[in-house]
C-alpha cells in the first residue's frame, strides 16, 4: 500500500506545475485513458482476499507491490536494515486467465520496476532495476511463490512456510531465508484499505512475522546477518487523491510482541490516517484515523523528518520514532527515503518508515529520470476501467 | 533624387543584373547549403552511431542459431546487463533499430553522456522493440544482445560467446571518403560561386564607375559612396543568402531520403533526420564568399596592385603553378595536398585567361587573313575582360571531369565487384555446430545440382603475414573456396599468372586482393609466407583480383592447403541451384545437419537493392556538379552578352567596313565559339590532373585505397559541345546587338574596371 510513495512523488510534482493530478508509479497514469474491453478493476469495500492466489500477479488491477522490509543484526549486534520491493504497473489490463502475449513479441502491456536498499553503519545503499512484462526476465506467480526480475529474485523453497530472497547489485549483495510466522494480516475491511475518507483504496495484506538470516556482501566484507521481517502485498487500479501532498508510512515491531502498522497521506488540511494494531496474542484490529495521531518534529536538512510521535491513544501507545544517523534517499527513478528506525516511548521496539512528498528532490530526480517511461507510455497508450467505481474528483486524466 | 536612389538607380537600368547576382547567390547558397546539411547529417550520425556502439560487444550462440528473446530472458536472468538491438526495415524505408528501454538501463552510466536511445523513440532510429517486432514480422533473425562492458568480467552462460558488436560492416572508411569527396565538391562550389558573383559584380561596378565620378563630383565623398556600396552587397547577401539557405535545406530533406538509404546501404551509416547542419554556418560561409568576393578590392587594394602588375606577376604564377605540381606528386600528408590542389587552381585560374590572350595575340600576327588577325585580336581582348567568368567555367569543368570519371569508374567497379561477390544465387551460413564436410559430400551428390547448379563453400579465417625485422607480422581474412568452379573462375583478375584457377584448386598457390598486393607489395609470381594455424607455409601468388575499397587484406585459397589446426572464423555455402528448387537444397542441408534453421540469403534480391540504392547514392554527386557546370554556363553566357553588347559600336563597324551582315555574325559566331572553345580546352588538362589527384594522390592517402583511374574522351566530346553551345549563344544573341543601332562606343576598358 505504501508504494502509493510513488504515486505521490508525482503529485507532488504535478502540484508544483501543472495542474493538480494523480499519477502511478512510473507516472504511468498521466497519458490517457480510452475505452477498452477489458477494463481494470478496481477494489472497494466487501472485497475479499483469496489465498495462496494473492500472493501471485493481477494483471487486471493497474498497480502493484510485493515489499520486503527487515530489521536485521549483524553477529557483532549491529543493527542493518533492508529493504526489496519489486512492482508491477500494468499498461493493459488483462484477466487473470487470459493467455499473456507472445514473449516474441516484446510486447508492452506492462511494466516492472524493482528497489533493494541496505542501510548500515549510517551508509544507505540502492538499486533499481526495470523492466517490461510478459517478456520472461520479470514476473511473478503465486505458487510456488516466486517474483523476479534478472537474477533478483524472491521464491518458496521447498520447505513450508520458506522463502529465499537474492539480490545482487553493484558492489553489494544480499541472500537471505525468511521464515514466515503466523498468517497473513488483513488490513482495513477484511483486506480492503481505505487511502481517502472518500473510501478510494486498495487490498492489502502483511505478513508481519517473518524471521529472516542470511548473508549481506557490503564490496569485500561478507556480514552474517539475521532479525525479522514485514511483508506487504498491495494492489490497486486507483491513484491518490488530487490534494495529496506526501506520504507517511511506519512498520513497527515493538519489544512487547506487539506489532503496528500506521500511515498517513497528508493534505492541506490534515490529510487521511490509517493502521492496524496487532496485538501479540489476539486479532488484528483496523484503526479509524480518529484513533491515531501521527506528527512530525522538526524535519533535517533535505526536508525530511527524521524524528515523529505516533500515539494510539486506545491501546495506550505513545512513541517516539527516530531514524539513524544518515542519507536514507532510494534514489531512483522516484526518490523516497526508507529507513530503519527505532522506537522509544510507551514501548521500544525498530521498524521501517517510509517517507515521500518532501523537500524538493523528488521533481529534479523525477524530470531527468523519467524520459524513457513516459516514452512507452507514448507508444502505448494506457486503458483503463470505466466501471470501477470512482469519485468525481479521483480524475486520473492528465490532458 | 537622394544619394541612396542615385546610387542604386543603376539596378532599377540593369534589372537582369540584379536578378543574375540574386539567382547566383541563392542558387549557389541553395546548393552548398544542402551538400553541407547532408554532409553534416551525415557525420553527426556517424558520430553518434560509432559513440552508441564504441567498444561494445555482443553476444552469440555457439550453436551458430539466430538469437531469440528466449535467449535475452536467460542471460538476463543470468545476471548478465545485456540489452536487445533489433534492426529492422522501416516502414519508410531505411532501418530502424528496436531497443528496449527498460532493459536499457543498466548500460547508463552517472558519469557518461546520455545514450543515444535514451529520450524520446521516435524511430530515428530508434524505435520501442515491440515496434521492431511487428515491423519483422515473421521474420526471424536480426536480434543482437549488446552486453555492457562492467558486466563481462563473470563467466557468460555455457552456450554462448562474446562477439565484437559494430553497426555494420567495417565501411568507416568508405564512407569518410564519400564523405570528403562530397565536401571537396562542396568547396569548389563556393570558389566557383566566388568567381562568377565577383564577375557580375565587377561588371556592375564597372557600368557604374560615371555614376559615382558623378555623385563625387557633386561633394559626396568617396568613403561614403563605398559605406553604402558595402551596404548595399550586405543587404542583397542576405536577402538572397537566406532563401538560399531555406531551399538547400528543402533540397538536403528531398534527397536526404535517397542519400540516406544510399549511405545506409553502401556504407551500412543510417542517417538520423534531423541532426547536423544549423541556419549560421551556411550563412555565416556564403555571406563571407559574396562579401570577399565583391569587396575584396575595398579590403584589399594591394590586391589590385597585384593583379595590375600582370607582367611581373606572370612568371610568379608560372612558379606557382609548378610548385604546386610537384607538391601534388611528391607529399604524403593530406593538408599539403589540399594546398597544392589549391595552389594549382589559383594558378591556372590566373593563367588561362592570359595564356588565351596570349595565344589570340601571336595568332595575329602571324595570320595572313586580316579579317582571322582581327577575330584574333578579339579573343584576346575578350580572354582578359571576361577573365572571371571564363575560369570560373574552366573550374566548373575541371570539377565535372573527375566526379563523372569517378561516378562511372565507381559505377562499373562496384557492379563488378557485386557481381563477383554475389555470384551465386544463394548464400547458406554454415551453424557453427554443423559439420561442413557433410554439407560438401551431400552437395556433391545431387545429380541434379551437378548437372545445372553450381556450388562452393568459403571457409573464413585469419592468417598472419611475416613482419619485417622488428615490426609485427600482419593479419589478413583467409577465404578457402572449393571446389574452384565458374562462381569465381569468371573474377575479373588485375594479374595473373598462367592457369590460376586450376592452379588454386590444385591448392598449388593463392590469390591475393588488391589492397594485400599494393600495401605489402606483393607480386604475381613471388612467394608469399603466410603463418596458418600453427604452421609457416610459403605459396607462390597466382593472381590479383580487385576489391572494391576493403581495407583489409584478403588470401583466396583452396581449402585442402589448410592445415588441421587451422582456426574457422565463419563458413558458408554458395549455391545457385539451377534446376533444383533452392528450398531442395535447404531441406537437404537441414537433414544432413539436423538443424530446424538455415540463415539463407537471396543474394539477386541484394544486388538489386544495392545496385537502386547506388544510383540513387550518387544523385546529388551529380546534381551538383551538373547545377555548377548550367550555373557557369549561365553566367558566361550572361557576361558574354553584356561585354559583347558593349562592343557592339566595333562590331558594327565589321559592317562598315564592308562584310555582309551575315559575314559580320559568323565572324562574331565564330569570336566567341573560338573562346569558349580555348577554355574547355584548358579546363581538359585541369580537369584531367584533378581526377589524377584524387585517384591516385588523395584516395591513397586519405584511405589506402583507391579506384582504378579512367579518363572518358566521350564525356570530354559531351563537354566540348556544351561549350561549343554556349559560344553559339553568344554569338547567337550579338547578332540581334548588330541589328540595333547603338549611339556611341562604349569604354571597354571601363567596363571591366580599368582605370579611365
Amino acid at each position: 500500500m505504501r508504494r502509493w510513495i510513488l504515486m505521490l512523488s508525482i503529485v507532488v510534482l504535478a502540484g508544483c506545475s501543472e495542474s493538480q493530478q494523480e499519477a502511478g508509479f512510473a507516472g504511468l497514469a498521466g497519458v490517457a485513458e480510452n475505452d477498452a474491453e477489458v477494463p481494470f478493476l478496481q477494489p472497494g469495500p466487501g472485497d475479499r482476499l483469496i489465498f495462496p492466489d494473492d500472493f501471485g500477479p493481477h494483471p487486471q488491477h493497474r498497480i502493484e507491490w510485493w515489499y520486503l522490509t527487515a530489521n536485521l543484526r549483524t553477529e557483532e549486534g549491529e543493527p542493518l536494515g533492508l529493504q526489496w520491493t519489486q512492482f508491477r504497473q500494468a499498461i493493459t489490463p488483462r484477466p487473470a486467465d487470459a493467455e499473456p502475449p507472445e514473449a516474441a513479441d516484446w510486447p508492452l502491456e506492462a511494466a516492472w520496476m524493482a528497489h533493494a536498499a541496505v542501510s548500515f553503519d549510517a551508509r544507505h545503499y540502492f538499486a533499481e532495476k526495470l523492466a517490461r512484462g510478459d517478456v520472461g526476465h520479470a514476473g511473478a506467480q503465486a505458487q510456488p511463490l516466486a517474483v523476479w526480475l534478472d537474477d533478483w529474485q524472491l521464491e518458496a523453497t521447498s520447505e513450508s512456510e520458506s522463502w529465499r530472497l537474492q539480490v545482487a547489485a553493484d558492489g553489494w549483495s544480499y541472500d537471505l531465508s525468511l521464515s514466515i510466522n503466523g498468517k497473513p494480516v488483513a488490513h482495513g475491511d477484511n483486506g480492503f484499505s481505505a487511502k481517502s475518507a472518500d473510501g478510494e483504496g486498495s487490498m492489502y495484506f502483511s505478513l508481519v512475522d517473518l524471521h529472516i538470516e542470511g548473508t549481506v556482501t557490503l564490496g569485500n566484507e561478507t556480514l552474517e546477518v539475521a532479525g525479522k521481517g514485514w511483508f506487504d502485498r498491495e494492489w490497486s487500479s486507483q491513484f491518490l487523491k488530487s490534494g495529496q501532498q506526501g506520504w507517511d508510512w511506519f512498520a513497527l515491531h515493538l519489544e512487547s510482541g506487539d506489532k503496528l502498522m500506521a500511515f498517513q497521506l497528508r493534505e492541506e488540511d490534515g490529510g487521511f490516517r490509517s493502521g492496524t494494531w496487532i496485538p501479540e496474542d489476539g486479532e488484528p484490529v483496523a484503526l479509524q484515523p480518529s484513533q491515531l495521531r501521527i506528527r512530525p518534529e522538526e524535519p533535517d536538512a533535505r526536508g525530511f523528518p527524521r524524528l515523529w510521535r505516533l500515539e494510539v491513544p486506545d491501546y495506550g501507545v505513545s512513541l517516539e520514532i527516530s531514524a539513524p544517523p544518515g542519507n536514507y534517499l532510494n534514489d531512483g527513478l522516484y526518490p523516497y527515503w526508507e529507513s530503519p528506525v527505532t522506537v522509544a516511548g510507551s514501548h521500544s521496539g525498530e521498524g521501517y518508515m517510509e517517507l515521500t512528498g518532501y523537500g524538493d528532490r523528488t521533481l529534479s530526480a523525477y524530470s531527468t529520470a523519467v524520459a524513457p517511461i513516459r516514452w512507452m507510455l507514448r507508444s502505448a497508450p494506457l486503458n483503463s476501467s470505466s466501471s470501477v467505481r470512482r469519485s468525481p474528483e479521483m480524475a486520473l486524466i492528465t490532458p | 533624387m537622394t544619394l541612396l536612389a542615385a546610387l542604386f538607380s543603376h539596378y532599377r537600368r540593369h534589372p537582369l543584373q540584379l536578378l543574375a547576382l540574386a539567382a547566383m547567390i541563392v542558387l549557389a547558397t541553395m546548393l552548398w547549403t544542402g551538400v553541407h546539411h547532408l554532409t553534416s547529417q551525415a557525420r553527426a550520425s556517424l558520430d553518434q552511431s560509432e559513440s552508441a556502439v564504441a567498444e561494445r560487444q555482443q553476444i552469440a550462440r555457439q550453436d551458430g542459431k539466430p538469437l531469440t528473446v528466449e535467449d535475452f530472458v536467460e542471460l538476463r536472468r543470468a545476471g548478465l546487463c545485456v540489452m536487445p538491438w533489433w534492426e529492422v526495415p522501416s516502414r519508410q524505408g531505411g532501418r530502424v533499430v528496436g531497443i528496449d528501454p527498460l532493459a536499457a538501463g543498466c548500460f547508463e552510466s552517472p558519469d557518461s553522456e546520455e545514450a543515444p536511445w535514451q529520450g524520446e523513440l521516435d524511430g530515428r532510429p530508434f524505435i520501442d522493440i515491440s515496434e521492431a517486432a511487428k515491423l519483422a514480422g515473421k521474420n526471424e533473425g536480426g536480434l543482437t544482445l549488446l552486453i555492457s562492458d562492467p558486466h563481462i568480467d563473470g563467466a557468460l552462460p555455457e552456450g554462448y560467446r562474446l562477439a565484437p558488436f559494430r553497426v555494420g560492416p567495417d565501411t568507416g572508411e568508405l564512407g569518410d571518403s564519400f564523405l570528403l569527396n562530397l565536401d571537396a565538391l562542396g568547396v569548389l562550389v563556393l570558389l566557383i560561386t566566388a568567381l562568377l558573383v565577383r564577375s557580375v559584380y565587377l561588371l556592375g561596378m564597372a557600368q557604374r564607375r560615371d555614376s559615382f565620378a558623378l555623385l563625387h563630383r557633386f561633394g559626396v565623398p568617396q568613403a561614403r559612396i563605398n559605406r553604402l556600396l558595402v551596404v548595399e552587397i550586405l543587404l542583397l547577401a542576405l536577402l538572397c543568402i537566406v532563401p538560399g539557405i531555406w531551399l538547400g535545406r528543402w533540397l538536403a530533406t528531398g534527397l536526404g531520403s535517397g542519400f540516406g538509404r544510399a549511405l545506409e546501404g553502401l556504407f551500412d551509416q543510417p542517417l538520423y533526420a534531423g541532426q547536423g547542419g544549423n541556419w549560421l554556418v551556411p550563412l555565416a560561409t556564403m555571406l563571407t564568399v559574396v562579401l570577399v568576393a565583391c569587396l575584396a578590392d575595398f579590403l584589399r587594394p594591394w590586391a589590385r596592385a597585384f593583379a595590375g602588375s600582370s607582367r611581373r606577376s606572370g612568371g610568379l604564377v608560372v612558379l606557382v603553378l609548378i610548385a604546386g605540381l610537384a607538391l601534388s606528386a611528391w607529399v604524403t600528408d593530406l593538408l599539403w595536398l589540399f594546398i597544392a590542389v589549391a595552389l594549382v587552381f589559383v594558378a591556372a585560374g590566373i593563367l588561362a585567361p592570359r595564356l588565351i590572350a596570349w595565344l589570340a595575340d601571336w595568332r595575329s600576327g602571324h595570320d595572313r587573313n586580316l579579317q582571322a588577325r582581327w577575330r584574333h585580336r578579339e579573343v584576346s581582348v575578350l580572354a582578359r575582360r571576361l577573365a572571371l567568368p571564363l575560369v570560373a567555367l574552366q573550374f566548373a569543368m575541371a570539377m565535372v571531369l573527375p566526379v563523372q570519371a569517378l561516378v562511372t569508374t565507381f559505377e562499373s567497379t562496384f557492379d563488378r565487384w557485386l557481381a563477383q561477390r554475389l555470384e551465386a544465387d544463394y548464400y547458406i551460413e554454415v551453424p557453427e555446430s554443423a559439420d561442413a564436410t557433410l554439407a560438401v559430400d551431400w552437395l556433391a551428390e545431387q545429380p541434379e545440382l551437378a548437372a545445372s547448379g553450381l556450388w562452393h563453400r568459403v571457409i573464413r579465417g585469419r592468417a598472419t603475414l611475416p613482419g619485417n625485422g622488428d615490426e609485427a607480422g600482419t593479419e589478413v581474412d583467409v577465404f578457402a573456396i572449393g571446389p574452384v568452379g565458374p562462381l569465381v573462375t569468371d573474377w575479373q583478375l588485375l594479374e595473373s599468372a598462367s592457369r590460376p584457377w586450376q592452379r588454386l584448386q590444385q591448392g598449388q598457390g593463392v590469390m591475393v586482393n588488391e589492397q594485400l598486393a599494393r600495401r605489402q607489395n606483393v607480386q604475381v609470381g613471388q612467394s608469399l609466407e603466410v603463418t596458418l594455424g600453427s604452421g609457416s607455409f610459403e605459396f607462390p601468388v597466382l593472381a590479383t583480383y580487385p576489391d572494391y575499397g576493403r581495407p583489409a587484406g584478403e588470401i583466396l585459397i583452396h581449402p585442402s592447403v589448410l592445415p588441421e589446426d587451422f582456426a574457422t572464423g565463419f563458413q558458408s555455402l554458395s549455391v545457385s541451384p539451377g534446376n533444383l528448387d533452392v528450398e531442395e537444397v535447404t531441406g537437404g542441408l537441414k537433414r544432413v545437419w539436423q538443424v530446424d534453421e538455415l540463415t539463407v540469403r537471396d543474394n539477386r534480391a541484394i544486388e538489386e537493392l544495392a545496385t537502386a540504392i547506388f544510383d540513387q547514392t550518387f544523385l546529388l554527386t551529380r546534381a551538383m556538379t551538373t547545377l555548377t557546370l548550367i550555373l557557369a554556363a549561365i553566367a558566361l553566357l550572361m557576361m558574354g552578352w553584356v561585354f559583347f553588347s558593349t562592343r557592339a559600336w566595333y562590331f558594327r563597324l565589321l559592317v562598315v567596313w564592308g562584310l555582309s551582315v551575315r559575314q559580320a555574325s559568323a565572324q562574331l559566331i565564330r569570336l566567341s565559339v573560338s573562346l569558349t572553345a580555348a577554355i574547355t580546352l584548358l579546363a581538359l588538362p585541369l580537369g584531367i590532373w584533378l581526377t589524377w589527384v584524387l585517384v591516385h594522390r588523395i584516395n591513397p592517402i586519405a584511405f589506402g585505397w583507391s579506384l582504378p583511374m579512367a579518363v572518358y574522351p566521350r564525356f570530354w566530346l559531351e563537354l566540348g559541345v556544351l561549350s561549343l553551345l554556349i559560344g553559339l549563344s553568344i554569338g547567337l544573341l550579338m547578332m540581334r546587338q548588330l541589328k540595333s543601332p547603338t549611339v556611341a562606343p562604349v569604354n571597354a576598358n571601363a567596363l571591366a574596371g580599368g582605370e579611365r
